[in-house]
């Protein structure tokens, strides 16, 4: 550690704390002795706690001490080589209070999911992908190069995927969870190449200089193209990552999983993770118009989009995600304005109130069911804006549009799916052509009319 | 003879003795119970010559089978063959330990063990004759796998690929060695023929198609044994890196980089799970091939740490898919075959090593991938994207296999009272082997160390070579073959 003060000590107690959690779940899990539920639960609970108050402690010692910007490093993976792979955290308040109220808000549903998630088959599974999660949140909070920045990007990637297909029985939760792993890795692919980018032209990957505003950025020799094209791909790794458009269609997908889950990545933490690197990179935003516009307009659509599709929502929990979008594409809007206090206030209050509506929808729903058993029918919609002042031929078209999603799925499938499988596909036929040559071109002492492959 | 010799007397001798009690009447599974003791034995040993730095000032050299006026180590042990030997164990304990005992008769335990005989020579020595007299041995204990009529198709295809490969590195070996000593086109010609060879035995795209093909209709088992050790990167690092021209890296990386990512896409859309191994295998290796043929010591260290967790990552992956192959017959990834509730060992396991195959963070492959795009991407920046690519391509095609080899609703079993769980032997393998590589990605810096004393070793070779004047001496025992031949030729007339 480069300082061993009280609050590298924290800090390190607020990250360790989840990742030992996953440790010894992911152990248990690994040679088939899982803890049991009366243990499990508590646990999970106790650790975000102390978690969430190592972060809190933290936060305060830093705004007592310090203002800026700071990096603590923890070492190196190698003392071989100079630079690149380090354990680095770049702290400053929003770095911390995000990541206090991530462990916050994973401790308020770890205590839920215990009741909620009792006698599940999965229920062991559940809390190991959810340590995996917290810890991946607290490293994209807090992290300081790239390297941390992408170890906890891929936790909360693939904790999401599986979680998606927690009830694995089902083919459909396992269809969607790898439809939404698929938009996760070209968000991951974006952000490496982002890295690999930054490395090349400023031969570091450290987050407190690509972050750190335009002096910093003129230090590491940054220029306006380099910074347009590495803000581009940031941007396109935060659409995927907060299913902002062109790829909002996973978004109803993830919701085959738990009720918990979905509240705390789609209503509250990992749809507002794309939003907070987004918030961190601001500075480079800043010297990155073109970039800037192209945030702006993607917050702005999505907004719309989702606001119009949130309201032919069938089930509560696609219609919440799409409420959830909607606010996450009006705080992009607000980063790309260049309202960072709002947006991050925004971020913070939208996390706490979705988590709510998510964990209480359940309540909600019986409590509707008994109210339309009451009166022997639905209630009568409110009638809304889009009622009076759209006609009714774009009423249509909207409602056609919007449930079916903005077809953004066929979209997908016909322009990048459909075509890969297809080459991919000959591609493999061609392969066997090339075997197939080779064994009846007539070598010298070749056997005669072997063509046994299929046996 | 000092200690650290016998030593490593005794680690070569365990195999040796699987290979000479598979001959007596020994019991199948007691054979394979000793093969298992045997290879245990052997890791531990390995480890301790990794660890000691004794072992490092091992060496016997001779310029009798050289290509250089020094002379080449017949034998040694370096800072990059010490940590191979027991990654070569490892595989060897891997492979007894958990393949199916269908897949593992008496033949099988010979072969195996006569298999991790040569890998563990190959990995000993820097001598290109040893090389390829070894390669020689490889491809034909491999071909002998499939000497079964059901396997005579794949039997074809090794023969004219691997015969072709081995046939080229030698035939490069003989023109650097004799004619190409003073002829630089001619030196230029071997080198390729060896780049070539190289080439074939990994897989990288043109030379791949025996790859998928064996993988899927061939014998998995000898498949994994033969491919998992990656004997063409050792020719790589050995022979080539230090020898060949920029250009020629240049060329053979950009040749890897594409593989890995047409390997990793293929992946993605097959049917087969066997097949989809094939095409993961040729991925990875390709990726290490790209590594081990960028000329800085990050790259270089990074290509040789991708190679020791791939290798053992997707050995323990296909393993898995043998193991589930003997309970379940041959695997349709079209379908969800289920299964997660009664094997969650072998499912965790599965896709722990299909993400450590992937380079997923916490374990050794992302390190090692970390590495490779760092020290790359100054040099050769669409290397870095070349990874990432196939990076993000081969974690969809590992979670596609997981997610259909394993969800889903299983077909309930004929006898419920079937178990469908490991074996204990086979539970704690996949453990260990799981613990080592997610214990090393959280704690990589003895290896990661390791494998940059070795990368500046091998850079250092190479500068010291580029700084040598082009003559050198053909090898003696060459010379003296020459001067026989022409007596008895003289004599005969």
């Amino acid at each position: 550690m480069t300082t061993a003060g009280p609050l590298a000590w924290t800090v390190l107690v607020g990250v360790g704390s989840p990742a030992m959690l996953l440790a010894v779940l992911g152990t248990a899990s690994l040679v088939n002795r899982p803890l049991p539920e009366r243990w499990t639960g508590p646990l999970a609970a106790g650790v975000m706690l102390i978690a969430c108050a190592a972060l809190s402690t933290a936060l305060v010692l830093y705004s007592a001490i310090e203002t800026g910007t700071r990096v603590l490093s923890y070492g190196a993976w190698s003392s071989a080589h100079e630079g690149g792979i380090a354990i680095e955290f770049l702290l400053d308040r929003m770095s911390l209070g995000f990541a206090a109220l991530s462990t916050a808000i994973a401790g308020v549903v770890s205590a839920f999911s215990n009741r909620y998630l009792h006698r599940e088959p999965g229920y062991n599974r559940y809390f190991v992908l959810l340590a995996m999660f917290v810890t991946g949140m607290v490293l994209v909070a807090l992290a300081g190069n790239v390297a941390v920045l992408f170890v906890g990007w891929e936790f909360v990637g693939l904790s999401s995927a599986l979680l998606v297909a927690f009830f694995h029985e089902r083919p459909a939760p396992v269809a969607n969870a790898l439809r939404v792993l698929s938009i996760y890795r070209i968000s991951d692919a974006a952000m490496l190449s982002a890295a690999v980018l930054l490395r090349h032209v400023a031969g570091t990957d450290s987050l407190s200089l690509l972050f750190g505003g335009t002096i910093a950025s003129s230090q590491i020799g940054l220029s306006g193209s380099n910074a347009t094209i590495i803000a581009v791909l940031l941007i396109i790794a935060v659409a995927g990552k907060s299913a902002l458009l062109p790829f909002s269609s996973w978004l109803p997908r993830a919701m085959e999983g738990p009720t918990p889950s979905s509240a705390v990545y789609y209503g509250s933490l990992s749809i507002h993770a794309g939003c907070f690197l987004l918030l961190r990179a601001a500075p480079l935003l800043e010297q990155a118009a073109a970039a800037r516009l192209l945030a702006g307009g993607l917050g702005a659509a999505t907004a719309v989009f989702a606001g119009i599709t949130t309201r032919v929502q069938s089930d509560v929990k696609s219609s919440l995600a799409y409420a959830s979008l909607t606010q996450v594409g009006l705080i992009v809007v607000e980063i790309a304005v260049g309202w960072y206090t709002l947006a991050f206030l925004h971020l913070a209050g939208h996390a706490c109130f979705r988590l709510l509506q998510f964990l209480s929808a359940p309540n909600v729903l019986h409590d509707l069911h008994g109210m339309e058993d009451a009166i022997g029918d639905r209630p009568i919609p409110a009638v809304g804006l889009l009622d009076v002042a759209v006609s009714d031929r774009a009423r249509r078209r909207l409602f056609l549009i919007a449930l079916e999603r903005g077809f953004l799925d066929s979209i997908l499938d016909r322009t990048v799916v459909v075509p890969f499988t297809r080459i991919a596909r000959r591609l493999t036929r061609l392969d066997a052509r090339l075997c197939d040559a080779v064994v009846t071109t007539r070598w010298p002492g070749a056997v005669e009319g072997v063509d046994d492959r299929d046996e | 003879m000092n200690d650290a010799w016998l030593w490593l007397a005794a680690v070569a001798a365990l195999p040796v003795l699987i290979v000479g009690l598979s001959f007596l009447q020994f019991d199948v599974e007691r054979l394979r119970q000793l093969a298992v003791g045997a290879a245990t034995i052997m890791l531990l040993a390995a480890l301790a010559v990794a660890a000691s730095p004794r072992f490092r000032a091992l060496s016997i050299r001779t310029a009798a089978v050289s290509l250089i006026p020094g002379g080449e180590a017949v034998v040694r042990v370096d800072a990059l063959s010490a940590v191979l030997l027991p990654f070569a164990a490892g595989l060897w304990l891997l492979t007894v330990a958990v393949t199916p005992r269908a897949a593992l008769d008496r033949g099988g335990l010979r072969r195996t063990a006569a298999a991790t005989l040569v890998t563990l020579a190959s990995f000993l020595t820097e001598s290109a004759i040893v090389l390829v007299l070894l390669s020689v041995a490889s491809v034909w204990i491999f071909l002998s796998a499939l000497a079964d009529p059901a396997h005579r198709y794949q039997r074809r295809i090794v023969a004219v690929y691997l015969g072709c490969s081995t046939l080229l590195f030698a035939t490069g070996v003989a023109l650097l060695i004799g004619p190409g000593v003073d002829n630089s086109t001619i030196e230029t010609a071997g080198m390729w023929l060896i780049v070539v060879a190289a080439l074939i035995r990994k897989g990288i795209v043109p030379f791949h198609a025996w790859v998928p093909e064996v993988f899927d209709h061939g014998r998995l088992g000898p498949a994994i044994l033969f491919s998992a050790p990656q004997l063409g990167a050792y020719m790589t690092v050995v022979l080539i890196v230090p020898r060949a021209s920029p250009e020629l890296l240049r060329t053979i990386a950009l040749l890897a980089l594409g593989t890995a990512v047409y390997g990793a896409a293929l992946a993605l859309i097959q049917t087969s799970a066997r097949r989809a191994c094939g095409y993961l295998f040729m991925s990875q290796s390709a990726l290490v091939m790209a590594g081990l043929d960028c000329t800085t010591p990050t790259a270089l260290a990074g290509g040789l740490l991708v190679w020791l967790s791939a290798g053992l990552a997707f050995a323990g992956l296909a393993r898995c898919v043998l193991v589930l192959e003997a309970r379940r017959g041959r695997l349709d990834l079209t379908t969800y075959h289920g299964g997660y509730e009664r094997m969650p060992m072998l499912a965790i396991s599965f896709l722990t090593l299909g993400l450590a195959c992937t380079g997923f963070p916490g374990t050794l492959g992302f390190v090692g991938q970390e590495l490779l795009v760092e020290g790359a991407v100054d040099a050769f920046p669409v290397m870095g994207f070349a990874v990432v690519i196939a990076s993000a391509l081969t974690g969809l095609a590992v979670l596609r296999m997981y997610f259909s080899l394993f969800c889903g609703r299983a077909d309930p079993p004929v006898h419920a009272s079937l178990g469908l769980g490991l074996t204990r032997r086979e539970a704690w393998t996949f453990v260990a082997l799981v613990v080592a590589l997610v214990g090393f990605g959280v704690a990589p810096r003895p290896l990661v160390d390791s494998r940059f004393t070795a990368s500046v070793r091998i850079l250092e070779q190479r500068r010291i070579r580029a700084g040598m004047p082009t003559a050198r001496q053909p090898i003696r025992s060459v010379r003296a073959v020459q001067t026989i031949l022409v007596n008895l030729a003289s004599s005969d007339r």
